[in-house]
């Protein structure tokens, strides 16, 4: 299954790929991550809790990071096995900046197998997008955080709360373009 | 005999209870200290097992007992195949996996616990180190190389195998135009309404085991377990309840069953499984599974030379009872109800990591008629001749029955002409044709498809059949005049229990409601075959039949002998036996309005004489008391059911949606015990068509994972899919037996396919298609309409 996408990010490309790459701001940036440790150069043994629908489980298995230039690119390779399935998978992501805004894709292709395949395939799309945009308004909201102050919070309103502000701010921005032009 | 119940639209007797709900299926019958079990099932299409971790399983509240495949290699025997084929490889299946998983869903681990949340909780704690393994998945690409499934083997072919007769080369030589396609036979889920489960009891003190089990075939499933679980056949009692529909996904011996009753004698209790809806279309057999080859010959007049299917058959990773089987039923049904000199079937059985495949209502046989259907239309496209023309052309006529075809078979009796022309007539199909093109003149898109399908039934003679191919029945009538029939028969929605007392009532002159059917419990019921392949009226029917005229011919000689007479001056009416002499009296007497002779000494009434074969004092010196007649019906040949089906449909420009619009359909069953029960077969057989056509998929990714996993994305047709069905029949007696019957269990999915895929691509010929295959969706559909390949 091929999952692609594009978030824009208000913040330098450095400090999103700094985010982006640091497991202890991954682990909180990540919805339903339990667990993070490295276990080795750019690996990481990871807990997951997830699903798609009634189909949830914890999740257990390894990121790895490959490719890495920064601030421009990695690739992320991931395998993970739990009670509803399991999925691997891997994928590229692409750093670029334009006028101060962050802008990430994302292009990847994911197997998934067990339950969950046979039960959420139709809904999985949608879940990992949901996902996505979780975890990138955290990762811009990880990102506008300076190195002194305290890391942000990331519940559940919370980052639905971010994600909304942007998309106002987004609409703001698109609609002040057009009466310039 | 008078005929006031054979024939007649008597309702089923098993529907008061039926929909009441005061029936009992596996589910409904609860004993006390019943433990429930659960799976875990391999979530990889394929790999290795290397451990099995249920330490925390085992310690989770309610579980009594976890088993792995370890715990019960040597304890339980593998999964049975009963085909016998040259050079068929058998893998060793085993009722829970070792070390090597081989499709998505195979069970690995039971857990056992007092109720069936706590063991399904349990399921969750154990952990399997898995490694997977590449898996092969598409059958053409199996039978190629690819990954191989069975080291031992060196490749994925199960089988090989070349049937038909006549010089096929010859054949397709001598024809003025040879017609080729692909056809594909997508896998489907037979979806019984109730899910498959089971019920397993052992007394250690008695050393008896009683499995209750939704199946179709309770003896051979007691012969099956006893060898598989090591138990004394007459200490192991198979009680099959109410069944919710099985469509052959029930005509099986499956892991689950024998693994229950092996658990249920290790831990002395009731143990309980019922397979919920994913583990059903993961685990339970699917149906079809076939890419065939079709090359056809024919003249330009339409006359065909020969018919060549070179087809590969997806087993899945390993046999059910039938599973290489059924592509053997897809070759002996080739020549469709036509004439056709040389007919070449090359079969390749292929191992693939996915659920096996078996019998699904119809069992090789709608594969069969799809494929020269669409053969037929296709001639007819290519010679530009009414689809109709080129099947009257090559149709056999009535006077040439027993016909015999070139895969073998001699088909018993037909007249495919009377049916065609019958449904042409319902359908008005010239003036049809006439507002086709109008319609196409207006932009509308409608399709028309014909299918005259001829399918076998009655399997079958036991020659042919890989188990025995009788049936039993036993009739007796009790002290109290109340009648009781026991059927090897296994109906599961059939409503035999009205059909064979419709029979008795009527051969015997009895009431029938004073008739009991009994089914289903091999404690009770002689030993029999079970209900599939549309056998059971024609085979067990005449069973039932040979068995009441055994005990009227009993019933005669003991009233002869109460009578003072000889049984040649006995005759019997109506359920009572007179006298020569008296009968005439007494129909004069009826005829004059007088009352029917009462028990004078001339006459005596049936139930007159069960009594006294009870009691004994009366009857012929050195008869045996009692009255009861067991029959075990051979039959000589299989039956040859055939029809017409004609579809028309309207596809929507915008959608690409598939609407119909007219369906029609004459079929020819032979004699007929009771047409509304034929209309049911034949309704729940054309809507399983309508799924097959535009609907149903099992669908698999390239890893084997299955993506069609619930009734969300598996999508069966509802009643809102249905179109009004117009329906006829024709009446051609089977001479194979006594009463004349056919068989129509599975007539609708072998005759109803043709005619919708027909409809559909004769709807889309002005865009250049000849052929689609199935599932066709609406997306297909636009694309095609659109120009958007």
């Amino acid at each position: 299954m091929k999952i692609e996408g594009t978030h824009e990010l208000r913040a330098s490309r450095e400090r999103v790929y700094q985010a982006l790459i640091d497991p202890e701001v991954l682990k909180r940036a990540i919805p339903g991550c339990e667990r993070l440790e490295k276990t080795d150069e750019d690996t990481y043994s990871a807990t997951l809790k997830a699903g798609v629908g009634s189909i949830k489980g914890i999740f257990t298995g390894n990121v790895r990071l490959e490719d890495m230039r920064p601030p421009s690119h990695y690739r992320l390779v991931i395998e993970a096995r739990g009670q509803p399935g399991f999925l691997k998978g891997e994928g590229d992501l692409d750093l670029e900046e334009r006028d101060g805004i962050t802008v990430v894709s994302y292009s990847g292709d994911v197997k998934i197998g067990g339950t969950i395949a046979g039960v959420g395939q139709r809904m999985i799309q949608g879940s990992a997008k949901m996902m996505a945009s979780q975890f990138f308004t955290a990762i811009e909201a990880e990102a506008q955080t300076e190195a002194h102050e305290a890391p942000p919070k990331h519940g559940f309103f919370r980052t639905a709360l971010r994600w909304l502000s942007g998309r106002l701010r987004r609409l703001f921005r698109a609609r002040s373009q057009k009466t310039n032009s | 005999m008078a005929n006031k119940y054979v024939g007649q639209r008597v309702k089923r007797t098993e529907d008061p209870r039926l929909i009441q709900g005061l029936g009992h299926y596996v589910d409904d019958i609860k004993l006390p200290d019943t433990l429930y079990v659960a799976f875990l099932r391999s979530m990889y299409a394929h790999a290795r097992i290397n451990s099995i971790d249920t330490s925390q399983a085992a310690k989770s509240p309610g579980v009594v007992a976890v088993y792995t495949g370890k715990d019960v290699a040597d304890k339980v025997g593998p999964v049975p195949c009963a085909a016998a084929l040259p050079g068929l490889k058998v893998p060793d299946y085993r009722v829970l996996a070792t070390d090597h998983a081989v499709f998505v869903g195979q069970p690995i681990a039971a857990v056992v616990a007092t109720d069936r949340y706590a063991a399904r909780d349990a399921v969750d704690l154990i952990t399997v180190d898995y490694e997977e393994l590449p898996a092969v998945v598409d059958v053409e690409e199996a039978a190629k190389g690819g990954p191989v499934i069975y080291e031992e083997y060196g490749d994925n072919i199960a089988y090989k195998l070349t049937s038909g007769e006549g010089d096929i080369d010859a054949a397709l030589a001598s024809a003025d135009h040879i017609i080729k396609q692909r056809i594909m036979h997508s896998r489907l889920a037979p979806i019984a309404m109730e899910p498959r489960g089971v019920l397993a009891r052992y007394f250690p003190g008695e050393q008896e085991l009683t499995v209750w089990s939704s199946t179709q075939i309770p003896h051979l499933l007691r012969t099956q377990l006893a060898i598989m679980i090591g138990i004394p056949e007459n200490k192991l009692r198979v009680i099959t309840p109410e069944v919710g529909g099985g469509f052959g996904s029930k005509l099986n011996v499956y892991a689950e069953e024998a693994l229950l009753g092996w658990i249920s004698m290790q831990l002395s209790k009731p143990v309980k499984w019922i397979e919920t809806r994913r583990e059903n279309i993961l685990a339970t057999i699917h149906g079809r599974g076939q890419v065939g080859y079709v090359e056809i010959g024919c003249k330009i007049d339409g006359t065909i030379t020969g018919f060549r299917y070179n087809v590969f058959a997806d087993m899945g990773a390993y046999h059910q009872l039938l599973t290489p089987a059924i592509p053997t039923l897809t070759g002996l049904m080739l020549s469709g109800s036509y004439r056709i000199p040389a007919i070449q079937m090359n079969v390749t059985g292929v191992f693939t990591n996915k659920m096996a495949t078996d019998a699904y209502r119809g069992a090789g046989r709608p594969e069969a008629t799809y494929v020269i259907e669409r053969a037929v239309d296709l001639i007819a496209a290519e010679l530009g001749l009414d689809p109709v023309e080129v099947r009257r052309k090559n149709f056999p006529a009535p006077d040439e029955f027993p016909f015999k075809t070139a895969t073998g078979l001699f088909y018993d009796s037909g007249n495919y002409e009377g049916a065609l022309s019958k449904a042409l007539e319902m359908a008005d199909y010239s003036k049809l044709r006439e507002d086709q093109k109008k319609a196409r003149d207006e932009g509308k898109i409608i399709g028309i498809g014909v299918s005259t399908y001829v399918e076998i039934c009655a399997i079958g003679p036991s020659q042919a059949t890989p188990a025995g191919g009788w049936e039993s029945a036993t009739v007796r009538i009790e002290p109290t005049g109340k009648v009781t029939v026991l059927t090897g028969a296994s109906p599961h929605g059939q409503g035999q229990e009205t059909s064979f007392a419709q029979i008795v009532a009527d051969e015997l002159g009895v009431d029938l409601n004073d008739i009991a059917v009994i089914h289903g419990d091999t404690s009770i019921v002689q030993y029999g075959i079970g209900t599939f392949g549309s056998r059971a009226t024609a085979i067990g029917g005449t069973a039932v039949f040979m068995a009441v005229e055994k005990l009227k011919e009993k019933a005669k000689q003991i009233a002869a002998h109460m009578l003072a007479t000889v049984p040649e001056s006995v005759v019997f009416n109506e359920g009572r036996f007179s006298k020569e002499a008296a009968a005439a009296a007494a129909a004069e007497e009826t005829s004059t309005g007088g009352a029917p002779a009462a028990s004078d000494g001339k006459s005596l009434t049936i139930q007159e004489i069960a009594l006294a074969a009870h009691l004994a004092r009366q009857i012929p010196p050195g008869m045996e008391p009692g009255l009861s007649a067991t029959h075990f019906f051979e039959p000589s040949n299989f039956t040859f059911p055939f029809g017409t089906h004609i579809a028309v449909v309207e596809i929507d420009r915008e959608t690409g949606d598939v609407k119909f619009l007219r369906y029609i359909a004459v079929d020819d069953c032979g004699k007929v015990i009771n047409p509304m029960l034929v209309e049911g077969q034949i309704h729940g057989g054309i809507v399983q068509s309508i799924g097959q056509a535009l609907y149903e998929e099992v669908v698999h990714d390239e890893q084997g994972q299955v993506l069609t996993g619930t009734l969300m994305d598996y999508a069966v047709p509802k009643a809102a899919h249905c179109p009004r069905f117009e329906l006829e029949r024709t009446e051609t007696p089977s001479p194979v037996n006594p009463l004349g019957v056919k068989g129509v269990g599975e007539a609708g999915t072998i005759g109803a396919t043709p005619a919708i895929v027909g409809a559909i691509v004769d709807a889309l010929s002005p865009f250049g298609v000849r052929h689609l295959d199935m599932p066709i969706r609406p997306e297909a559909v636009w694309r095609i309409i659109n120009q958007q390949p």
